[in-house]
């Protein structure tokens, strides 16, 4: 029977070709003699099936069962293990596995002592089975009725295959440090593993993710079993898993998660960030204005840029800010003027006249005698607000300011020079020109021009000045106010009033002379009432005389303006007069030059004539025309800033002024006066 | 694990003199029999340290062996991590194999176990240097490594005298060195036979030294507390 049935597997197991597989069914074999009652009588069922199993299997194969394949071994505590296998295809027939192992060193078989506890196609090795630090050699068979077929031998050392259960007992709580919440958390190692005795030793590993994220957070924790989690998203809710691994073995599965919802803190991170974006903006704004004001000028022209003053020359401006009317515009009335001490105001009707000399204009004048000079001519030169930038070079500039010598003029009714005097500016004069000359002219009838140079302000200081006009004859003063930062003291005999207001002006500042001829009529048509005609010259003090060869100012106290002649234009050019030439001493051609002015007529015109120069009878004429088109135009803009106007002194020259000879006043070329 | 096995690393370099001075009281008494010059240690912080040393050369041994099979073994011929090809010089020896064997003997065979498996693996570490030295690029790493570990063992097995004679009262130097010539010092003609040798060399000292480790932890066990370990 034996032989039968060993025949008949033999036979049954086609495949079974090689010798080493006959051997194996043999040994095989050999374990089944233990059932050999069973075996028998199965191998008589097969027999008998067969046929039956034959014919009917229409197109099916029967076959031996497929290789099964060991997957894999696991010890969850390095003191038990379980294998897992993968049958192959059955071959159409109820298929067996069984598992074989053998341990190292040792030639005896064993077979799989449980093949149900860890479930279908395992075989787990209980207590006394495991042995560590001992190779296992394992094979799993796969048999059914047509043969058997055997995995692939895979050997295993139970201390490489220890894969631990996850830990437990995990727990997440929230504690402070400091008013700021972190994650404690602590678990408990698997309860399978001894790591207590030391048997195993486990590490650590936990991951944290925000809940709605996808990104875990890995933190390893070593050996111990508690973790502390910092940096919270305030009012985030955490998920929280750990595993374990011991150290030779596997990483265990992720334990479950443990959910904990941080509260918030966040007002205090916000106050934080309040005050963080207040002080960076602060510091912004002031970098941007150091930036700004680096770039241009100096701080204290931001924060206190320069007030523009009252620009009148010869005016206080405390009085503006006392605000009294009153005393403001009889405070432009030059208090000494006009003089009510003294009666050289009386004849004087002066003319304020506002006299823009350009360049290449010269005005030539005639000094006349009746020129009362209660001019005041106050050298200064325009401060930078005067604006006053375009007259500059154009401009004749008188800018001597001496004393007033008004008693002198003015009490001399006839003849009465007038002087004008120029004190140039040492290192400013750049063009030969000729400084504003102002000459007063005596003209009963001043009433019909009125030169107002300073409308707003000359119309009360007209009253003013009337009022002190009436006391002085009604008296206009003809004021001189030549503005320079360099005033000589009055030396010559020069009908300068005196007159404060000099301002401190700095170099290259155009000195103007300002002619104020107040229109104011003076009754007396003496010569006495006399109208001065102030010629406002403003020139730059960039106004060279050299050309005009006159001598620096500063050496000379007074400078006579000749008017050399007059241009198309009725333009009076003057021309500085050189120092120290007096006539006679030597300048037979200035001196021949000169014209004195008569008068002016009803015509406004501006009477000459010829006359030799006497010394300091030498005299200026600063003509201005009452009612020329600079004045006008002169007007209408601020009253400080004389327009370019170019000189606008219209020479009124009497025809029998027979001037033309000296070539100083072409009466052919003059005057007509522009009426108005 | 490396921070831990750093920390184990530091503390036994640190500890290390300590461990020598430990040992010492061997000559010291001997040589003087003036106790009172030798340090004291006492039990329990002897096999603290002891087990400290033990943790540190099996991760040193292990790192020894990865490093060797990623450098000189073939893929096909690695060992899957799970077993050891070869016959370990040390598979004779009387060592108890699964936890309940373990638990069935007594703290004196523990010891001995120990004391038997360090005994027995210092000089096939030394022979391993000598082999390592022979290798054409062998890296420093490597070298440094099984160097490291050969002292090491060294003084493991001072400490282990030294706690055999404090725990189990037991004045004689056990030393059963194994007589069995189980290392072959020629050099084999194959190259790759060599190389598998020294491989297998190192796995199986890896595993001795795990279980050195493992015995060392148990018998701490059972000195705090003897009924709940294993």
């Amino acid at each position: 029977m034996l032989n039968t049935g060993h025949d008949l597997v033999a036979t049954l197991s086609s495949d079974v070709s090689t010798e080493a597989e006959i051997e194996e069914s043999d040994r095989w074999y050999q374990r089944f003699v233990g059932g050999a009652m069973m075996t028998n009588v199965w191998e008589a069922v097969v027999l008998l099936l067969l046929p039956f199993l034959a014919p009917n299997a229409e197109g099916t194969q029967y076959s031996p069962p497929g290789k099964p394949a060991l997957t894999r071994c696991r010890s969850p505590e390095k003191e038990t293990f379980t294998c897992w296998w993968e049958p192959g295809s059955d071959g159409g027939l109820s298929t067996t596995y069984a598992l074989y192992y053998r341990k190292e060193n040792s030639e005896t078989v064993y077979e799989c002592p449980d093949y149900h506890t860890a479930g279908e196609n395992s075989c787990f090795f209980n207590k006394n089975d495991t042995s560590i630090w001992v190779n296992y050699n394992i094979t799993v068979v796969a048999t059914n009725a047509l043969g058997s077929s055997f995995s692939d031998p895979v050997d295993i050392d139970v201390v490489y295959i220890v894969k631990p259960n996850p830990p437990e007992e995990l727990n997440v709580t929230i504690m402070e440090d400091k008013g700021w919440p972190y994650l404690r958390v602590s678990w408990k190692p698997p309860q399978k593993a001894d790591t207590r005795s030391g048997w195993i030793t486990l590490i650590y590993e936990l991951r944290v993710k925000l809940e709605g994220e996808d990104d875990w957070e890995m933190h390893l924790a070593g050996q111990q079993k508690m973790f502390n989690i910092f940096s919270l998203r305030s009012g985030g809710s955490y998920h929280v898993q750990v595993r374990c691994k011991p150290d030779h073995g596997f990483w265990s599965e992720w334990s479950s998660a443990d959910y904990i919802k941080v509260p918030d803190y966040f007002h205090r991170e916000k106050s934080m960030w309040i005050l963080i974006t207040v002080f960076s903006t602060f510091i912004f704004l002031i970098f941007m204005c150091f930036l700004h004001m680096n770039s241009n000028r100096s701080l204290k022209y931001y924060i206190l840029p320069p007030i523009p003053g009252p620009k009148i020359k010869g005016f206080d401006k405390q009085l503006l800010k006392n605000g009294k009317s009153d005393e403001i515009f009889c405070a432009l009335v030059v208090p000494d003027f006009p003089p009510t001490t003294s009666s050289k105001c009386e004849n004087l009707m002066v003319e304020y006249l506002e006299v823009y000399v350009s360049e290449e204009q010269e005005l030539i004048l005639e000094e006349s005698k009746e020129l009362h000079n209660s001019l005041k001519c106050e050298g200064s030169t325009s401060d930078n607000d005067s604006g006053r930038g375009s007259c500059d070079s154009h401009t004749l500039l008188m800018d001597k300011c001496g004393e007033a010598k008004g008693d002198e003029r003015q009490t001399d009714g006839e003849g009465h020079p007038m002087e004008m005097e120029a004190q140039m500016h040492q290192r400013d004069w750049k063009e030969g020109t000729l400084s504003s000359a102002y000459q007063d002219i005596v003209s009963p009838d001043m009433s019909s021009g009125r030169v107002k140079t300073w409308p707003s302000v000359f119309s009360p200081l007209h009253q003013c000045g009337s009022t002190s006009l009436n006391q002085m004859n009604s008296l206009a003063m003809a004021k001189q106010h030549c503005l320079s930062d360099n005033l000589s003291p009055p030396g010559s005999a020069s009908s300068f009033l005196p007159q404060s207001g000099r301002s401190t002006t700095e170099t290259h500042r155009p000195n103007y002379c300002e002619f104020y001829s107040s229109d104011k009529q003076l009754s007396s048509p003496k010569p006495q009432a006399q109208t001065h005609r102030k010629l406002q010259a403003h020139s730059d003090i960039n106004i060279s005389h050299k050309q005009a060869g006159l001598q620096s100012p500063a050496l000379r106290p007074t400078e006579y303006v000749e008017v050399q002649r007059v241009n198309k234009e009725d333009m009076v050019l003057l021309q500085p007069v050189e120092s120290g030439c007096v006539c006679g001493d030597g300048c037979p051609q200035v001196c021949q030059d000169y014209s004195k002015v008569k008068g002016l007529n009803s015509d406004n015109m501006l009477l000459l004539h010829r006359d030799v120069m006497e010394g300091e009878e030498v005299r200026s004429h600063c003509e201005k025309q009452e009612t020329n088109g600079c004045i006008t135009s002169h007007i209408t803009p601020a009253t400080q800033k004389p327009t370019d106007c170019i000189p606008t002194v219209t020479p009124i020259v009497q025809k029998e002024m027979g001037l033309a000879v000296s070539g100083y006043v072409d009466t052919a070329a003059m005057l007509t006066l522009p009426t108005h | 694990m490396m921070t831990a096995v750093k920390q184990s690393g530091v503390w036994a370099v640190l500890l290390w003199p300590y461990l020598l001075a430990v040992s010492i009281p061997l000559d010291c008494r001997d040589e003087q029999g003036n106790m009172s010059r030798c340090p004291f240690i006492s039990q329990e912080k002897l096999l603290d340290r002891i087990i400290q040393h033990a943790e540190l050369i099996s991760r040193i041994s292990e790192e020894s062996c990865s490093l060797f099979e990623e450098l000189f073994v073939p893929f096909p011929l690695r060992l899957q991590r799970n077993t050891v090809g070869y016959a370990c010089i040390t598979k004779a020896l009387p060592i108890p194999s699964s936890k309940s064997e373990i638990q069935q003997i007594s703290d004196k065979w523990l010891l001995q176990s120990v004391l038997m498996l360090v005994q027995s693996w210092i000089e096939p570490l030394v022979y391993l240097q000598t082999t390592l030295d022979r290798y054409d690029n062998a890296p420093d790493v490597l070298l440094n490594k099984t160097k490291w570990v050969s002292e090491k063992l060294v003084s493991l097995e001072q400490g282990v005298v030294v706690l055999i004679r404090k725990m189990l009262d037991e004045g004689t130097l056990t030393t059963t060195y194994n007589e069995q010539d189980l290392l072959q010092y020629d050099v084999l003609p194959d190259m790759l036979e060599s190389v598998m040798r020294d491989y297998t060399l190192l796995s199986c000292f890896k595993k001795d030294a795990h279980k050195m480790e493992i015995f060392l932890k148990l018998l701490k066990c059972r000195q705090t507390d003897k009924f709940n370990c294993a």
